[in-house]
């Protein structure tokens, strides 16, 4: 037995210098991927920071020089993209604000409740987890076009705020607390109003937070029915009038387009820097492998 | 117990019993209204009312509807672009699809272990997930700009390589599109893939070693089968993504060169806000909703399954 250990040891370096040299392989090929992640990024933010002219002599430079503000001041002077930014603010915020009321109420009915229909009613409400956006959204189109409210914010915010699986998520958080913390408020005479705003509210914070965050980020983010419900540049979302301004006005510059684009993305990444560990963690648990 | 009670209290007892049972129905009903009104109006009937509409010529112009049953669908399967616009879905699949996987799964192994600053490595893989689409589009139509202004062709340039025009090559655009989806969104399977790598228990792998396996084998009869679950976790993800495919097209090559890269949501688009028909239109998104109605009850009855053994 010892013997053979002698001459293993002996054949190949001892264990941690194998181990110091797998981890500077694996460091450099980490930095390697991390500079193809971050170029296009700081490319492009360098450009947003760079006079035309300068920009024209020396295209791949990664660094902001000579530095100007002036394509930031282009671009908000010259377009409606704060109008833009309020906007999508604001749907997003309303959007999020309504989804978590109106869904948590109900699946706090559907978690704890009992009332005839709910055996129909809840499978009923789960068929939303399998119908896209597109396969809706024409009908959705007329409907707000009868109505005369196309470019209204109603028309921006109301289709997203119905979310099954906002529903689906918060039923099975609901199920799990306990009942007995439950029963004791009802015995005490508390409505079920009561029971939902103070024990049920405060103990899903968590989950209400994370489901928060991803309703927003896809509001602020959504493409198709922005596309089409809001045409009119004054209603519009960022997401939209972005991809609008640079579509249909030609004589935009390279570090103008590059300014608007960074005007619209830089704030969303603070946004995900700053929730990114709930952001993570949410995606983690939405694999429901943790 | 029971006994004690006089008959006419028990009455009233079982009375004011299943009055606040009818009472707690009334709220019950009262709580899921609001949510209910807008999940049929926006969600339930649409479905209904889209097939509806698919059963017509409903041209918006000229505002021409009428009843044709199902001869949008017979048009449907004859129509070219239907069938072009289905290719370019697929091969936009079968280019991205595997590229995310090897790349969020590369990303996860070299992560999942105790290295320095590898929070900061986690977020910058992430971090173009959360940029809209048409940021991402704004910034990789520089990078791939063609001849001299693009990033990628002046960096080959310096290389002595030759330019290319990226997306403006019909053999070139997709493979490009693919590319820039890659550097989107790979960052999101490399976290669902690094919660699966955390959840195998590291006594495998010991076991595997006295055994005197290799990293190939240990990553071969260990790492894989345990990635079983996430990896068909993103793989779902994936297909139902592809399918959908149209914003980042839309942003980067609008569907050129001549068509080349439009998928089945973009030419559904088209039919439907530029051509205004929109019982066509209706037919083509019925057949998408088909494909993933599929899909979604494949997954459901494969995850039950798996739960079940």
């Amino acid at each position: 037995m010892a013997a053979r250990t002698v001459s293993v040891d002996a054949q190949r370096p001892p264990q941690r210098v194998r181990a110091r040299r797998q981890g500077l392989f694996v460091q450099a090929g980490l930095i390697v991927l991390a500079a193809l992640w971050l170029i296009p990024v700081v490319w492009t933010l360098s450009i947003s920071f760079r006079p035309e002219n300068s920009i024209q002599a020396n295209l791949s430079l990664m660094l902001p020089l000579p530095f100007t503000l002036e394509n930031y001041e282009f671009v908000f002077s010259s377009s409606r993209l704060l109008r833009w930014f309020v906007n999508s603010l604001f749907v997003a915020v309303v959007r999020t604000i309504l989804q978590m009321a109106l869904c948590s109420l109900a699946a706090y009915a559907f978690a704890r409740m009992r009332f005839p229909g709910r055996r129909f009613l809840f499978p009923f409400v789960l068929i939303g987890l399998m119908v896209p956006g597109q396969a809706t959204f024409i009908p959705v189109y007329l409907l707000f076009s009868n109505l005369r409210l196309l470019n209204t914010f109603a028309a921006l915010i109301l289709p997203g705020v119905a979310s099954s699986f906002a529903v689906f998520l918060l039923v099975q958080f609901f199920r799990n607390i306990p009942i007995e913390l439950e029963e004791a408020a009802l015995l005490d005479g508390a409505s079920r109003l009561a029971v939902y705003l103070r024990i049920f509210l405060p103990l899903s914070t968590p989950v209400l937070t994370t489901l928060a965050i991803f309703t927003f980020l896809g509001t602020w983010n959504e493409f198709l029915w922005p596309l089409v419900a809001a045409t009119d540049p004054d209603i519009m979302t960022i997401t939209i009038g972005l991809r609008n301004l640079t579509a249909t006005v030609d004589r935009i510059e390279f570090g103008q387009t590059m300014a608007a684009a960074w005007a619209a993305g830089l704030p969303i990444v603070f946004f995900f820097l700053i929730f990114q560990r709930r952001i993570i963690s949410g995606i983690q648990l939405s694999s429901g492998i943790n | 117990m029971q006994s004690a009670l006089k008959p006419g209290a028990a009455q009233r007892l079982a009375n004011s019993l299943s009055q606040r049972k009818w009472r707690d129905a009334g709220i019950a009903y009262l709580f899921i209204l609001p949510f209910l009104l807008l999940y049929i109006l926006f969600t339930f009937l649409p479905i209904l009312q889209g097939f509806w509409i698919s059963l017509h010529k409903w041209d918006v112009i000229g505002s021409n509807v009428r009843f044709i049953g199902l001869r949008n669908y017979q048009i449907l399967l004859q129509d070219k672009l239907f069938w072009s616009s289905l290719e370019h879905t697929a091969f936009f699949a079968l280019l991205a699809g595997p590229g995310l996987i090897v790349v969020g799964l590369a990303l996860a192994l070299l992560l999942n272990r105790p290295i320095r600053g590898i929070g900061i490595y986690r977020t910058l893989f992430y971090m173009p997930n959360i940029l809209s689409v048409t940021v991402v589009g704004l910034v990789f139509a520089r990078v791939f700009a063609p001849a001299d202004r693009g990033l990628v062709n002046v960096v080959l340039d310096s290389a002595g390589g030759q330019p290319h025009s990226w997306l403006l090559d019909v053999a070139l655009a997709m493979p490009t599109i693919a590319v820039t989806k890659i550097w989107w969104s790979a960052g999101f399977n490399m976290l669902i893939f690094l919660a699966g790598l955390q959840d195998i228990p590291q006594e495998l792998y010991e076991a595997g070693r006295v055994d005197g396996a290799n990293r190939w084998v240990l990553f071969r009869h260990i790492t894989l089968p345990g990635l079983r679950r996430p990896m068909l976790f993103v793989l779902v993800l994936q297909v139902i993504a592809s399918v959908q495919v149209f914003p980042l097209i839309e942003v980067l090559t609008q569907g050129g060169p001549a068509g080349s890269t439009r998928p089945l949501v973009m030419y559904l688009f088209e039919r439907t806000f530029e051509y205004w028909q929109m019982g066509y239109g209706s037919a083509l998104a019925f057949v998408l909703f088909a494909f993933l109605f599929v899909i979604s009850i494949a997954q459901i009855w494969f995850f039950n399954r798996r739960e079940e053994d």
